[in-house]
């Protein structure tokens, strides 16, 4: 079931619009589209919801939820909420490639959540650490400490998972321990 | 061990970083590893050790309250590293031993030696390759001492005192026994080589003497019949020395131990001038009318001829000598000798070093007198028996001394090598006082721990790549570890030694005719000795003129 639908693409990012806006992808988890006949992954960068017509802001009552869906519930239809992701990779005749894919997303492509075995071959090529270390979006170090929590739990060795990417992640930071400890600060210890 | 060449260079060694997951604190200095390069195999002993952080600031970051970043940064961030010094190569093709003329290249892995590897230098025990120990935590693989090129020198045994040199010595000894290459010589000031000696292991005690070993293979000579007798030694000969066979040059040499100045060495001259050979015997007679006499006759002070005397009394006091000995040792040690026999002479009380040096020197100096007289004439033809001397002295600096080698027989003897058929195998605990000309004339050096930094310095004098074994040297442990340089291995080799025990006893003695025994902590006796060649087969091991010119290149000289 699609979460939603792209309405902004570029190589590296594409942003997708709720098909609810309360409901949406967890941040640092992997999503899917598919464009033609491949199937490009990305992680999920950060999260907006705002009023529809994206000039206004939406106002303030001083209510209970319980309450304002009960007296107001027309509000609710003027929100949208969007999502951003960076590409990782994708997959093409039932191969994996850790790379962008060779054209972008087109737009009005549906997104979908990544299921727990895709997520498990993606977050075998350590490279996407990488993308969430430089995304765009903002803080890396938070994206990416989200991201390892999101991949380790589904590792059959989630320890020795984190541990290998915590090396790789220590050369990609040009061995900046200090750096590397804010990742970790984030990171559970299994 | 298993890493990966990181960098280096041939003049400083290199760097090789350790696997993840290897553990550096087991990793010992001077342990015998292995270098795969591209085309060669570089052999190499571990000289040193320490951690590298890829990036300096690492080192400070706090990061001790958190395991898991302390396991990602351990062997990435932070690196424990191991530096090893190449001492010979192998290029895989040709499989030829070559001195280390080029580095392995970046990312060649490194691991520790396997018994082959063992093999292929150090050769496989025959009789005439001894097995002397085990490389570092290497238990089951014996390292061997090439014998035939071990007596074509000088050899020392080196370390401080209780480290082994008694015991190293003893092992040596049996070996070239055992090999019938060459007789021996022990001048044996503790009395601890011919029948039995003390073994501060509290289970042995004991440790078994070559006489008690190789039986009549080996004679007993005694300066002191009664202390062998209460030792339970039925000595084969009772060594006296006769006045007349003592010359100046051999008061000179224990000038120290009778106290005498430079005037009173003059003095000992110009007696042996006047008097001849009879010249102390004479003197020591001499009433002060005598010596006036000829102080007078010869124009020597008589003060000082008087002084000299009062001292050389000293010399009446050792009951060996004698004015007219009963039989004349030195024929009696060359009978034996000739008849393939190895002899120790034991010195019971008469261990002083006044003693000791006199009587080897005076029997040395005779006997390398007759050594010289046969080479002479096998060169002019004759054939005697020329199979080679080693003399075995201790307290070496006494001898060899910087003062002193120039003018002994022993410093004589290390310089001319094997060019008479007697080499010397000096045992000390203080090499840097030996001479530094002797000591780059020996051939191998058999050192245990030393702590002074002058004795490490003198041992590795000469010696390739010694500021890298410098660290190996003064971390052996204090019993049982040595390291092996020079002639007689191709490389340079951390030990534990063989031990002197029981199994050593019956594997020594077996009539195989070699020593072909495996170390018996891993599997026991007889499990692999199949794999192993018999006696006189030596196969794989570089030999003539071809491994002459590489020994020539690896130590020069
Ligand atoms: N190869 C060995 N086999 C068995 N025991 C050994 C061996 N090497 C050393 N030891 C032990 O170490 C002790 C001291 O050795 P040793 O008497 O040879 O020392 P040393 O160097 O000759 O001392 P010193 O300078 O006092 O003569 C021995 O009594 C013995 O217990
Ligand atoms: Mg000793």
């Amino acid at each position: 079931m699609a979460i939603g639908e792209v309405i902004e693409s570029t190589t590296a990012e594409f942003t997708a619009e709720a098909r609810r806006y309360d409901r949406i992808p967890a941040y640092g988890s992997f999503v899917k589209v598919r464009d033609g006949n491949i199937l490009v992954y990305g992680i999920v960068s950060g999260a907006y919801t705002g009023s529809m017509d994206g000039l206004s802001k939406a106002k303030a009552f001083f209510k209970s939820l319980d309450e304002l869906k009960l007296e107001q519930p027309q509000i609710f239809e003027l929100l949208r909420t969007e999502f951003s992701c960076v590409v990782v990779g994708y997959e093409e005749g039932g191969r994996y490639h850790p790379y962008y894919p060779p054209t972008h997303l087109g737009l009005h492509l549906p997104v979908e959540e990544a299921d727990d075995l895709e997520v498990l071959t993606i977050s075998q090529h350590l490279s996407y650490l990488d993308k969430t270390l430089n995304s765009p979006s903002g803080s890396g170090e938070e994206l990416t400490a989200a991201v390892i929590r999101t991949a380790a739990r589904l590792q059959p060795d989630p320890r020795t998972y984190i541990i290998k990417a915590g090396r790789e992640l220590l050369r990609m930071m040009n061995y900046d321990t200090q750096r590397l400890k804010s990742v970790f600060e984030r990171v559970d210890a299994v | 061990m298993k890493g990966t060449i990181l960098r280096g260079s041939l003049s400083g060694g290199l760097e090789v970083r350790l696997d993840i997951g290897e553990n550096i604190e087991e990793i010992k200095v001077g342990t015998f590893c292995v270098v795969e390069g591209r085309t060669h195999d570089f052999f190499s002993m571990v000289v040193d050790e320490d951690i590298e952080a890829a990036n300096p600031r690492a080192f400070y970051e706090n990061l001790s309250d958190n395991p898991l970043l302390n396991e990602i940064i351990r062997g990435t961030g932070i690196i424990d590293k191991v530096k090893i010094q190449p001492m010979i190569a192998i290029n895989r093709e040709e499989s030829r031993i070559q001195p280390v003329k080029s580095i392995p290249s970046y990312l060649s892995v490194v691991r520790e030696a396997q018994e082959e590897d063992v093999f292929k230098i150090f050769g496989r025990p025959d009789r005439t390759h001894f097995y002397v120990g085990t490389p570092l935590d290497m238990d089951h693989i014996p390292v061997c001492i090439d014998l035939k090129r071990f007596i074509e020198r000088s050899n020392g045994i080196f370390g401080k005192s209780g480290t082994g040199k008694t015991f190293y010595t003893r092992l040596m000894l049996c070996g070239m026994i055992k090999s019938g290459l060459c007789n021996i010589l022990v001048f044996d000031m503790h009395s601890e080589y011919g029948w039995e000696g003390e073994d501060e292991d509290e289970t042995r005690k004991k440790a078994k003497g070559l006489k008690q070993l190789f039986g009549s293979k080996v004679a007993i000579f005694t300066l002191d019949p009664e202390s062998s007798r209460n030792r339970g030694v039925h000595p084969d000969f009772v060594v006296e020395i006769p006045y007349r066979s003592i010359e100046a040059e051999d008061i000179a040499m224990v000038w120290e131990e009778l106290n005498l100045n430079p005037t009173a060495l003059e003095v000992i001259y110009v007696l042996q001038k006047h008097l001849g050979q009879d010249w102390l015997h004479t003197f020591l007679n001499m009433d002060a009318f005598a010596i006036k006499d000829f102080a007078d006759n010869t124009g020597s002070h008589e003060g000082a001829l008087q002084a000299l005397q009062r001292k050389l009394f000293k010399l009446q006091r050792l009951p060996f000598i004698k004015e007219n000995p009963a039989d004349d040792a030195v024929e009696r040690i060359m009978q034996y000798l000739d008849s393939g026999m190895n002899v120790v002479l034991e010195f019971g009380h008469q261990r002083s070093m006044l003693a000791y040096m006199l009587v080897a020197n005076i029997l040395t100096r005779r006997i390398h007198e007759l050594y010289v007289k046969r080479s002479e004439k096998a060169l002019g033809g004759t054939r005697e028996n020329n199979i080679p001397l080693v003399i075995v002295i201790e307290e070496a600096h006494k001898f060899l001394s910087p003062d002193m080698s120039r003018q002994t027989i022993f410093g004589m003897i290390a310089r001319e090598m094997r060019k008479y058929n007697v080499t010397l195998l000096v045992v000390d605990q203080r090499p840097s006082g030996i001479d530094p000309e002797v000591h780059s004339q020996l051939g191998t050096k058999i050192v245990a721990l030393l702590t002074e930094e002058k004795d490490i310095e003198s041992v590795l004098s000469g010696v390739n790549n010694a500021r890298m074994l410098r660290n190996v040297l003064a971390s052996l442990d204090t019993k049982q570890q040595a390291i092996i340089l020079g002639h007689a291995v191709p490389m340079p080799v951390v030990i534990r030694t063989r031990t002197y025990d029981e199994t050593f006893y019956r594997d020594i003695t077996r009539d195989d005719g070699g020593n072909r025994s495996r170390p018996t902590s891993a599997m026991g006796h007889s499990a692999g000795s199949s794999s192993l060649p018999g006696a006189d087969q030596q196969e794989e091991e570089p030999s003539g003129k071809e491994f002459e010119d590489l020994m020539k290149e690896l130590y020069g000289k």
